[in-house]
């Protein structure tokens, strides 16, 4: 396959770049930058600026430094996403963005960069005993499956190898 | 044409086979750059294929693949998508024939096909499969397509569109009876077949799941056919055909049905918090919608395409295609309609700038951009610069048109299957965006509720100056919806000025030519007397522009906004721009950007990286063009902790003698002067033009040769907003000092325009100190050795032939006559001197001043009275002197003088005339 520039990934920073500039400056989003946010993030968008009306983001901390964010989804499930690399557990991440390549983000790592862009982000601290806990659940049912569908694809071989290391950073 | 194209497009997605056919075929688009029909058509005969494995046909169809491919490759021909059809209907035909299949589904379908394309085509009024012998309509068809081939199908696009809904129709309604199932089907984690031969379908499928997905749809397909047969026994063979066209066909997933909309939600009925995000994206999303359904209905019935000269229509050249998480990323080039006919071509011009446009999955399904078209993409579309990217990118393609297909058969030579968009790599996962980040800079604090926040803002500092660009071009080039520029922009703040408002004042330089569009803010009700805050602007590049910021409350914050920003090192940001200004145009402001020639310090090079700031160039000749942005109060923000920036450039304090004697035709000049004397035209200063007659210490001191005048005159336009503090003091009678930035000198007449300010110069020790702040300021500059130097009285000029309008001179001579006729008196205000007065009816001595609105008990008596007077510098000449305010018998045979005079008018011919006026200093 050639190894080709990508954009997209710009173009999603960028887009939250310009969200935390505006909400800083005004306290809002307006309506330019919601336009752009739903047509790189399609359907996503919605769902997740929906997360970020419900305060459904928590930055976790615990006393050894080490951070984790965990979105409580629509149905009242708790997801733990990773902060140094995009990883979510939910279904939806491991067959539109890792098996089909058709989305940059799911829906809840979306709504925490948006709460990160908006300074929204819930706060709690955790022991280190319940975070390496969570963390390491993080990879449990959901990984096996990621594993092989991302062996079948054979695509991206840094997907794998993300998506396998349940160490956070 | 563009449009039928795309109704033909709507039908295709309609028509696809397999529900992957529809899934598949938007994202591989780009792979195989021809229609979507072709792509369908063609999986759909493969998927048939991969059902009967075991048949010999598998090599029949394999080898027809191949030709598929090779012929996709080879296809230049205009109207791609009838085309191919053509060719792969001929494949069909073959195959069908030669393999001598049993499978009844392949004909019927195959003659679906071509009777679908021979709708198209609108030369088959006969409905497709009627109870003839397929043999027949094929070679009809084929024929008809064949002889057709070069030239552009005629289509009757009503007719088409009723067919093709009628098919979907009747399909649909097969759907519902049988195939629920398969519904939920590929959402479901591809379960893959071991036994799908991956080597066939790599050729130009890469994604794996659809041969899954066509196996298991096949399957069902084939489970419920006799069902149909039985059904079907009773109908014309048409029918039939149709029906068992049905049956093969999957119910199409939601999203896949209808291109009307770019995203259709409505599965799910959310209820989202009110007030929040989300609920206005949803109503945001609604909205557009409706306008993006509106506009391709419209875009549909009108096949007119000539809408480029509309404002903010992009013209694009496709360069490349590529396809990024289901979207399709578009480089594209600027395109211009050459004035002759409609024919494209390239502009000669540099300023073309290569933009990347994406396209959703929708919007590119429909435009199958590919290299050489010429795409029309209408507003709102919006632009993104990114940091460290050349070029924007355009979003919110939605409303977006193909005009110009490339794939003629004069580019026949260039295999169009190559330059298709290509699939990008899956993005890295294993670094996060920016945002993030900061939860790992924070790592090293401790961890407490507030520290994110603290760090996020500090964060946001460090962001914030990052984003800037230091090129007022490069934001320019990059401009965003409706010409606003995107980016931040580091400038210097050369000159803070204001203007009247258009309402206020006939003269205004700029007419901005930019329609005013729906969302800018209507132009609020201006008062009179408002003026607008402007600034003259610098990059590091050395670029200018102006910026008209927001309305002044009142005139005098102009000196607030002078010491915050003058000087100072600014972002601009939220601007938008107005006009490209040339210095042929706007010689007044380019006479100011040219006193700011050559910068101080080196500029940057706009070759080089910002970063490399050692890389300078010798400032060239002065720029010839600038900018016109508008902004809004925010819109400049000082850098924090800057003092006054290198790059700026003080004006610097003249004396007048210096002015004057300056060989330059026209310069701005900055100097303090003494206004000896004004005199408006007609009304109060303020109003209209106002002329002062100015001197300073420098053109009062003796002077060895009397090169200079004791006196110039300066003319304050109706452009030069005057502050209240100016007004006051030249509404006073004592003479004042005052400063004067950027002035104009111009063919020997001093001139203060919109970029000039008059300011009172004032010698407080409070001002003195706040000059200190700014060491270039032009109070300090010129204020000490001046002050006591004015000699009292002020020397004047003695009248002489080359006297100048408006100006002051002394006369001396003696009384030779009285012009009895002329000499009149009246009364005139004793306040403010004027001579309109009216009688009030109650009291008839007394008057009623009109100008200062007073009651005028003791009027003063003006007496008219014109003198001859001979005098000693223009001997050869008698002068008729109106004196005010002389008794007859008291001057005759006197000797005047010196008196000052203000010249108001002078004539030369037919022969010299001068008038002037005694005036008092």
């Amino acid at each position: 396959m050639l190894k080709m520039r990508q954009f997209l990934p710009a173009v999603a920073e960028q887009l939250f770049r310009d969200i935390q500039k505006s909400y800083q400056e005004t306290s809002q989003i307006p309506d330019d930058l919601l336009i752009p946010l739903k047509f790189v993030f399609g359907p996503c968008a919605l769902q997740a600026l929906d997360l970020v009306d419900r305060h459904s983001v928590t930055c976790l901390s615990s006393p050894s430094g080490r951070k984790a964010f965990q979105v409580m989804g629509g149905s009242g499930c708790l997801y733990t996403c990773f902060v140094s690399c995009h990883y979510c557990p939910c279904p939806a991440f491991a067959y539109t963005v890792l098996c089909r390549n058709e989305g940059l983000l799911c829906k809840h790592i979306l709504a925490i960069y948006l709460c990160q862009a908006m300074g929204v982000t819930q706060q709690a601290s955790v022991s280190d005993q319940q975070m390496s806990l969570l963390l390491s659940e993080t990879a449990a049912p959901w990984h096996r499956n990621v594993w092989c569908c991302v062996q079948q694809v054979d695509q991206c071989p840094q997907v794998h190898r993300n998506s396998m290391d349940p160490t956070p950073c | 044409m563009a449009s039928r194209k795309r109704k033909r497009y709507c039908k295709d997605i309609k028509c696809v086979f397999f529900p992957d056919d529809a899934e598949n075929g938007v994202e591989n688009l780009g792979r195989g750059p021809s229609s979507l029909s072709s792509v369908s058509s063609a999986r759909s005969w493969e998927k048939r294929g991969d059902s009967f494995l075991d048949t010999p046909v598998i090599k029949n169809h394999k080898s027809s693949r191949r030709k598929l491919s090779a012929i996709r490759k080879s296809t230049q021909i205009p109207a791609l998508a009838q085309t191919s059809t053509v060719h792969i209907n001929e494949e069909q035909v073959h195959i069908a024939w030669s393999s001598s299949d049993n499978e009844q589904s392949d004909d019927e379908t195959q003659e679906q096909h071509l009777a679908r394309a021979a709708a198209l085509k609108q030369q088959h009024p006969q409905r497709p499969g009627r109870p003839k012998a397929p043999f027949q309509s094929y070679t009809r068809a084929l024929h008809m397509l064949s002889t057709e081939k070069d030239d552009l199908p005629v289509i009757d696009t009503d007719s088409d569109l009723d067919e093709s809904e009628e098919d979907v129709e009747k399909d649909d309604e097969q759907q519902i009876s049988d195939c629920e199932s398969s519904d939920e089907k590929p959402k479901d984690f591809p379960l893959k077949p071991t036994n799908v031969v991956e080597l066939e379908i790599s050729g130009y499928v890469s994604d794996g799941e659809s041969a899954g997905n066509a196996l298991s749809s096949s399957r069902l397909d084939s489970g419920s056919f006799p069902l149909q047969t039985g059904e079907g026994s009773s109908r014309s063979v048409s029918d039939w055909v149709r029906s068992a066209q049905a049956m093969l066909q999957t119910p199409q997933k939601a999203f896949d049905r209808p291109p009307r909309t770019p995203e259709d939600s409505g599965k799910k009925k959310r209820k989202f918090q009110s007030g929040g995000l989300a609920e206005r994206l949803n109503r945001l999303q609604c909205r557009q919608r409706s306008a993006i359904s509106f506009w391709r209905h419209q875009s549909i019935s009108n096949t007119s395409v000539t809408a480029v000269d509309r404002p903010g229509v992009l013209v694009l050249e496709v360069l490349e295609v590529q396809e990024e998480c289901n979207m399709q990323l578009v480089h594209c080039e600027h395109y211009q309609l050459s004035t002759e006919g409609h024919q494209y071509s390239h502009t000669v011009s540099q300023e073309r700038a290569r933009v990347l446009v994406l396209f959703s999955r929708e919007t590119a399904a429909q435009l199958i951009p590919s290299p050489g078209d010429i795409i029309h993409i209408y507003p709102p579309w919006q632009s993104l610069s990114i940091e460290g990217f050349s070029c924007d990118i355009i979003l919110n393609t939605h409303f977006s048109q193909k005009v110009f297909s490339a794939s003629k058969p004069a580019n026949m030579s260039v295999p169009r299957g190559l330059l298709s968009a290509r699939r990008c790599m899956p993005y890295y996962l294993g670094k996060t965006f920016e945002l993030l980040d900061v939860c790992r800079t924070t790592e090293e604090n401790s961890v407490q509720q507030d520290d994110l926040s603290a760090a996020l803002s500090s964060f946001r500092g460090s962001g914030v100056l990052k984003k800037h660009c230091l090129s007022l071009l490069e934001a320019i080039e990059g401009l965003g919806q409706a010409g606003s520029v995107g980016q931040d922009v580091e400038v210097v703040v050369q000159r803070v000025y204001s203007i009247p408002l258009p309402d206020s004042s006939p003269v205004s330089i700029f007419k901005p030519r930019v329609p005013s569009r729906s969302f800018a803010a209507p132009p609020a009700p201006v008062e009179k007397g408002k003026t607008r805050l402007c600034v003259l602007v610098q990059d590091s590049y050395g670029t200018f522009s102006v910026v008209q910021l927001h309305i002044l409350p009142s005139k005098d914050d102009l000196h607030k906004y002078c010491e915050l920003w003058q000087g100072k090192t600014c972002v601009l940001r939220g601007i938008k721009v107005v006009q490209r200004v040339t210095r042929e145009r706007h010689t007044m402001l380019f006479s100011l950007i040219d006193s700011l020639w050559p910068p101080v310090m080196p500029l940057k090079d706009h070759g080089n990286t910002p970063s490399t700031s050692s890389e300078s160039r010798s400032a060239g000749p002065a720029p010839r063009f600038c900018y016109l942005l508008s902004g809004q109060e925010n819109s400049v923000e000082p850098t924090v902790g800057q003092a006054v920036s290198p790059l700026y450039l003080p004006p610097t304090g003249q004396t007048l003698r210096d002015v004057w004697q300056s060989e330059m035709k026209t310069c701005r000049c900055s100097f303090v002067a003494t206004v000896l004397y004004k005199r408006t035209q007609g009304c109060d200063v303020g109003q209209g033009e106002v002329w002062l007659v100015l001197t300073d210490p420098s053109l009062q001191e003796e002077q060895p040769e009397r090169l200079c005048r004791r006196t110039v005159t300066l003319c304050v336009s109706t452009s030069c907003v005057l502050t209240s503090s100016v007004l006051k003091a030249l509404n006073s009678p004592a003479a004042c000092r005052m400063s004067f930035r950027d002035a104009i000198k111009e063919a020997g007449v001093l001139l203060c325009v919109e970029q000039s300010v008059v300011d009172v110069h004032s010698v407080d020790p409070e001002d003195r100190h706040a000059s200190t702040a700014r060491p270039e300021s032009l109070s300090q500059t010129l204020t000490e050795p001046q002050v006591k130097t004015l000699p009292q009285p002020v020397k004047l000029d003695p009248l002489s032939l080359k006297t100048t309008p408006n100006s002051l001179c002394t006369l001396t001579g003696v009384i030779v006559g009285v012009e009895e006729s002329t000499a009149y008196s009246w009364p005139a205000c004793n306040y403010c001197g004027s001579d309109h007065l009216k009688i009030l009816a109650e009291m008839p001595q007394n008057f009623h001043c009109v100008s200062c609105k007073s009651a005028v008990e003791k009027p003063d008596t003006k007496i008219q009275l014109e003198v001859f007077l001979s005098s000693s510098s223009l001997s050869n000449y008698t002068l008729k002197v109106k004196f005010p305010g002389y008794d007859v018998e008291n001057v005759l045979g006197k000797e005047v003088g010196p008196l000052a005079v203000y010249v108001r008018v002078v004539t030369r011919k037919p022969a010299l005339w001068m008038c002037l006026e005694e005036i008092c200093l």
